[in-house]
């Protein structure tokens, strides 16, 4: 068994952060604003206090009076004082003896609010393509800019112009269990176990939020069941460690499903507009307009519009590009990161859009994107050099099994078949710290993340230090514990884990290697091997039990302790080629392509995935299985946004299905037989070469997918995720005009 | 959410419970899947929870033409028996489509039928096959077709102090259920049609779900459906009926429009599967 955490989630022994529980704990509940946008008058708090098992209600007063002499981040204040910006903001907490209670309570807090006129969506700011100026609007947060080459020469000398418009849909991350924690203040430190991605920025948020020192805050993570972005950070900590300041005792806040869906930021809709200037088979030029829905995010605090907008262009050669993007705010709750933030969507849109070229062109989709496709060495439209990086070969590899199925399946019949590229940028410059200490019978690694669920904590960690000092899985352990004991470490996202984190377990490995063979009088390098339930360390020769190599002090401190440190390199962008906004250079790119064949119901416009295959440029697979698995769950995911998940939202601001029956994820129902392949022949920067795979798996699914529904139709669909209704009415199934979904 | 369960093993007993409590004091509880989200949520709160585990309903009973199956019989065990899915296939296409088969070991008809959920996938097959509901009380025992027993959303013909026993189906039927949904696995059908034959004329009827206030039949296309094999023309006649009469509205599962070219598509599907048994595809909607 080498997932050793999987026994005991299968038997229902592991405690997530929802689990969570002790003697004298409370328990906590907030009061979510009812409306979208308004100004607050007041809270009444005084029916909710004399409830039954009520032992505190926290708004902004109380706030204050429990802070006193703290000062957070005025832009991020613990609840809002004045203006209310999307439903569903926290506006108080409380506290009761019982989950029932504390809820009832909510309920029971009186909100003040003169309700203001709402901005629903991107189209009731800019129902049109505002041009370049509209940096200055209220309504935008962030302006993006970037262009290289002639483009207006390129667009004239065109032989046709493809121009397309898109739109994608919020998708939400669906972990199983929603935000949860278990608060209590004690002697000055706040101390708070959560269910969380990244203990340690979750650390910094909580500081921030509440204005207490950093070292006053202790965050100790639980086993998180799913995370995939919306567990970065700090969530409901700053609540409960309130309501415990209040009280004086533990308590604990778990949002419900419905709260989860509302507040657990997740991914808000768009429209983009694509243009390519065609000439002699290749797209010369391409142009690029986004509107991003992002919520009631703050201005300055978003980070999608620019990091995203470099995937619309794709993995591909242009001469000549211009990409320009605004975020727009909105009374939603803030866009939050769902795995690989905002990727899949342009991949969609990008990947859709040079499909529809090539079919215009009567080219073979797939030969069209090798001849744009960048090799290493290339320079991307940012103008920053493309490491090693995989996807010609993965498209050479789709593009040959796609022949091989194109045989397989009877010609028309509803059936079509679809490749759709991605790249990712591994997040490898965010550092990690860890200590590998060996003992004389295991080697312990000392870190301080929890796993998600990936493996890449408890799998993936221990398969590198397995590789550097060649021992079996049985003596290798993850050991785990909170910002006060555990190294430095910037969290389970960004595909980092086993690129960054590994990172350092790697150098506290070989750092370790050579220490031993320093000790067996060698000054190369040294393995490890076990006999007889002891470990055994070799170097040029030499073979002596771990036992004799370390000293008493050592064996009576728990082991020798050797660290490691990984902060990784970033590239460059051309910043002469940005006129506006924050772009992003990429770290480690990596490639996909996937392969998808569908059938489509051509009178109901129902979607079917019957075969799927994905090649993916992981550099060198350090787990196998681990690799596998991650690929299968970052198709089935991707399935769900492509074609059956998206959050729909009222006019007034509400969310209209925030629960699993009508936010539909997939069921085994709806997954297809899956091919998973890597693609070696490319280093990463991690360890032995390997490159971040946590987000990659996502992002080319709904382009696949896409690209397969037109191949069957012959009818491109605009919009994800690709519902059965939105497929017909591309059919031409049903009347023009009426109303749309 | 504090209540008493209580799990009486006799009808009479059961009823005496029912009758004797003022509204909303008691729910009953036949598999739970859709009470428990009740209670929850806390949009019930009853002081007692009436179970009907005990009681002898749990059967499946053939008396020459006539299926009985008992009001708490899981859904599951409808499923697994292979006299019914030959006989009634229509019935066995609409229960293997509810929820997942964990939800069936749990679900039953009885409670299916008591709920009267306007999004039921049973209520529309049950109504083509002219099923009828026998009702155990304190005043006694009476039957009433499942057209006059589901009157609104969650609304029935139930009086105070009545329980479901069993759901009589007259004759066996050739019959098929078909579909769509958001997600083909455990969502709510988004337009669901029943499609059965009668053994006498008039021989067709035709019922949908998907639709509000409750499943309903759909005269329009029973009308043009004349023949005991219609041929083509008749049943595109039907199937248009169907499009143009159906009270379909939007909501978060399909627009209107959406769904009236759906019902079209499915209700002349259903008609070929009904006419063609053997022809049944397979695995697919």
């Amino acid at each position: 068994m080498i997932r050793t955490d999987l026994p005991a989630k299968v038997s229902g022994e592991t405690l997530f952060g929802m689990d969570l529980g002790e003697p004298g704990m409370l328990w906590g509940a907030l009061v979510l604003s009812p409306v979208a946008h308004g100004r607050l008058r007041g809270l009444g708090f005084a029916e909710a206090r004399a409830m039954p098992g009520v032992e505190a209600v926290v708004g902004p007063e109380e706030t204050d009076r429990l802070l006193a002499g703290h000062t957070g981040d005025p832009e991020r204040p613990v609840f809002p004082r004045d203006v209310v910006a999307y439903r569903g903001q926290p506006l108080a907490a409380v506290a009761a003896r019982t989950l029932a209670q504390a809820r009832a309570a909510a309920r029971a807090v009186r909100c003040e609010i003169d309700p203001l006129p709402i901005v629903p969506d991107i189209e009731s700011v800019f129902p049109e393509w505002p041009g370049s100026g509209a940096g200055e609007h209220p309504s935008v947060i962030a302006h993006v800019r970037a262009a290289h080459g002639d483009l207006e020469a390129e667009f004239r000398a065109a032989e046709f112009v493809q121009s397309e418009t898109y739109r994608t849909n919020g998708v939400a991350q669906v972990a199983l269990e929603p935000h949860a924690c278990l608060a209590r203040v004690e002697a000055g430190r706040w101390l708070v176990r959560t269910s969380t991605q990244s203990p340690f920025s979750a650390r910094e948020d909580i500081s921030s939020i509440l204005g207490v020192a950093e070292e006053s805050v202790v965050v100790e993570g639980t086993w998180v069941g799913g995370g995939f972005g919306g567990k970065a950070g700090a969530s409901v900590e700053p609540y409960a460690l309130l309501l415990a300041a209040s009280t004086g005792r533990p308590v604990k806040l778990a949002l419900n499903y419905a709260e989860e869906f509302l507040i657990g930021r997740s991914t808000l809709p768009s429209v983009v507009h694509l243009e390519s200037a065609v000439r002699g088979g290749r797209v010369t030029g391409r142009r690029a307009r986004l509107l991003l829905d992002t919520g009631a995010s703050l201005p300055g605090r978003d980070f999608a519009t620019g990091y995203a907008i470099g995937f619309l262009l794709g993995p591909y050669r242009v001469d000549a590009f211009e990409v320009e993007g605004y975020a727009v705010r909105t009374n939603k709750p803030p866009f939050g990161p769902h795995r690989a933030p905002f990727a899949p969507q342009c991949a969609f849109m990008a990947d859709s859009h040079m499909d529809g070229v090539a079919r215009r062109l009567g080219v073979d989709p797939v030969a069209f994107r090798l001849v744009h496709a960048w090799a290493p060495g290339d320079r991307t439209p940012l103008g920053q050099v493309v490491g090693p990086f995989g996807m010609i070969e993965c498209l050479q590899k789709a593009g040959a099994l796609l022949a091989t199925w194109r045989k397989e399946i009877p010609y028309g019949g509803g059936f079509g078949l679809g490749v759709g590229c991605g790249f990712w940028s591994t997040n490898a410059q965010a550092g990690g710290e860890a200590v590998v200490r060996l003992t004389p019978t295991e080697l312990v690694i000392e870190q301080g993340e929890r796993e998600i669920g990936s493996g890449s904590v408890v799998r993936g960690l221990p398969a590198v230090l397995e590789r550097v000092l060649h021992v079996p899985a049985e003596v290798v352990r993850v050991s785990y514990s909170d910002t006060a004991s555990a190294p430095f470490d910037s969290g389970v996202f960004g595909s980092r884990t086993v690129a960054g984190l590994g990172g350092a377990v790697e150098k506290a490995a070989r750092g370790l290697s050579a220490e031993l063979a320093r000790r067996l009088g060698s000054t190369g390098v040294a393995h490890l091997s076990v006999d007889g339930g002891g470990l055994f360390a070799t170097a040029t020769g030499s073979r002596r039990p771990v036992e004799e190599l370390l000293t008493p002090q050592e064996i009576g401190a728990g082991g020798l302790r050797v660290a490691g440190k990984h902060y990784g390199a970033t590239g460059a962008i051309d910043d002469a080629r940005v006129s506006a906004g924050s772009f992003y250079a990429y770290t480690d790119f990596t490639a996909a392509a996937h392969l998808a064949l569908v059938h489509v119901d051509r009178e109901t416009g129902a979607v079917k995935v019957l075969r799927y295959a994905a090649f993916h440029d992981a550099g060198v697979v350090i787990d196998p299985p681990t690799f596998r698995a991650q690929v299968e769950g970052g198709v089935v995911m991707g399935l769900g946004s492509s074609l059956t998940e998206e959050t729909l939202w009222s006019p007034e601001g509400r969310l209209l299905n925030p629960s699993l029956l009508d936010y539909r994820i997939p069921t085994l129902g709806e997954v297809p037989p899956i091919e998973v392949h890597a693609v070696p022949g490319h280093l990463g920067a991690g360890p032995f070469g390997a490159k971040g795979l946590g987000e990659p798996p996502i992002i080319p699914v709904p382009a696949a997918v896409a690209n397969a529904v037109a191949d069957a139709t012959g009818v491109r669909v605009y919009e994800m995720p690709l519902s059965a209704e939105r497929v017909a009415r591309a059919l031409k199934l049903l009347p023009e005009g009426g109303e749309e979904r | 959410m504090g209540f008493t369960l209580v799990a009486p093993e006799r009808p009479e007993e059961a009823c005496e419970i029912l009758a004797s409590a003022a509204p909303g004091q008691v729910a009953v509880l036949a598999g739970g899947t859709d009470l428990l989200l009740d209670l929850d949520s806390g949009r019930s709160h009853p002081d007692r929870v009436l179970s009907l585990r005990r009681l002898p309903w749990r059967s499946l009973q053939w008396n020459g033409p006539t299926l009985t199956i008992g009001s708490t019989l899981p859904l599951s065990e409808i499923e697994v028996d292979p006299v019914v899915r030959a006989r009634i296939p229509g019935l066995w296409d609409a229960i293997h489509g509810v929820g997942s088969l964990q939800l069936r070991h749990r679900a039953t008809l009885g409670g299916n039928l008591g709920r009267a959920s306007p999004t039921s996938d049973l209520i529309p097959m049950l109504l083509a096959l002219d099923a009828s509901v026998e009702i155990v009380g304190v005043q006694g025992i009476r039957s009433v077709p499942v057209d006059e027993f589901v009157l609104a959303s969650r609304s029935t013909a139930l009086r105070v102090g009545e329980l479901i026993a069993s759901i009589s189906i007259p004759e066996a039927r050739p019959s098929a259920y078909v579909w769509q949904r958001v997600r083909p696995s455990n969502d709510i059908s988004q337009v669901g049609v029943a499609v059965a034959r009668a053994s006498r004329a008039p021989f067709w009827r035709v019922a949908l779900g998907g639709v509000t206030p409750r499943p309903v039949r759909l005269p329009e296309a029973e009308r043009e459906l004349r023949a005991e094999r219609p041929l083509t023309p008749e049943v595109v006649r039907a199937a248009e009926a169907a499009a143009t009469h159906a009270p379909f509205a939007t909501d978060k599962r399909a627009t209107e429009t959406y769904r009236r070219q759906l019902v079209g598509v499915l209700v002349r599907r259903a008609i070929a599967m009904v006419s063609a048994p053997l022809d049944r595809p397979v695995g697919w909607a």
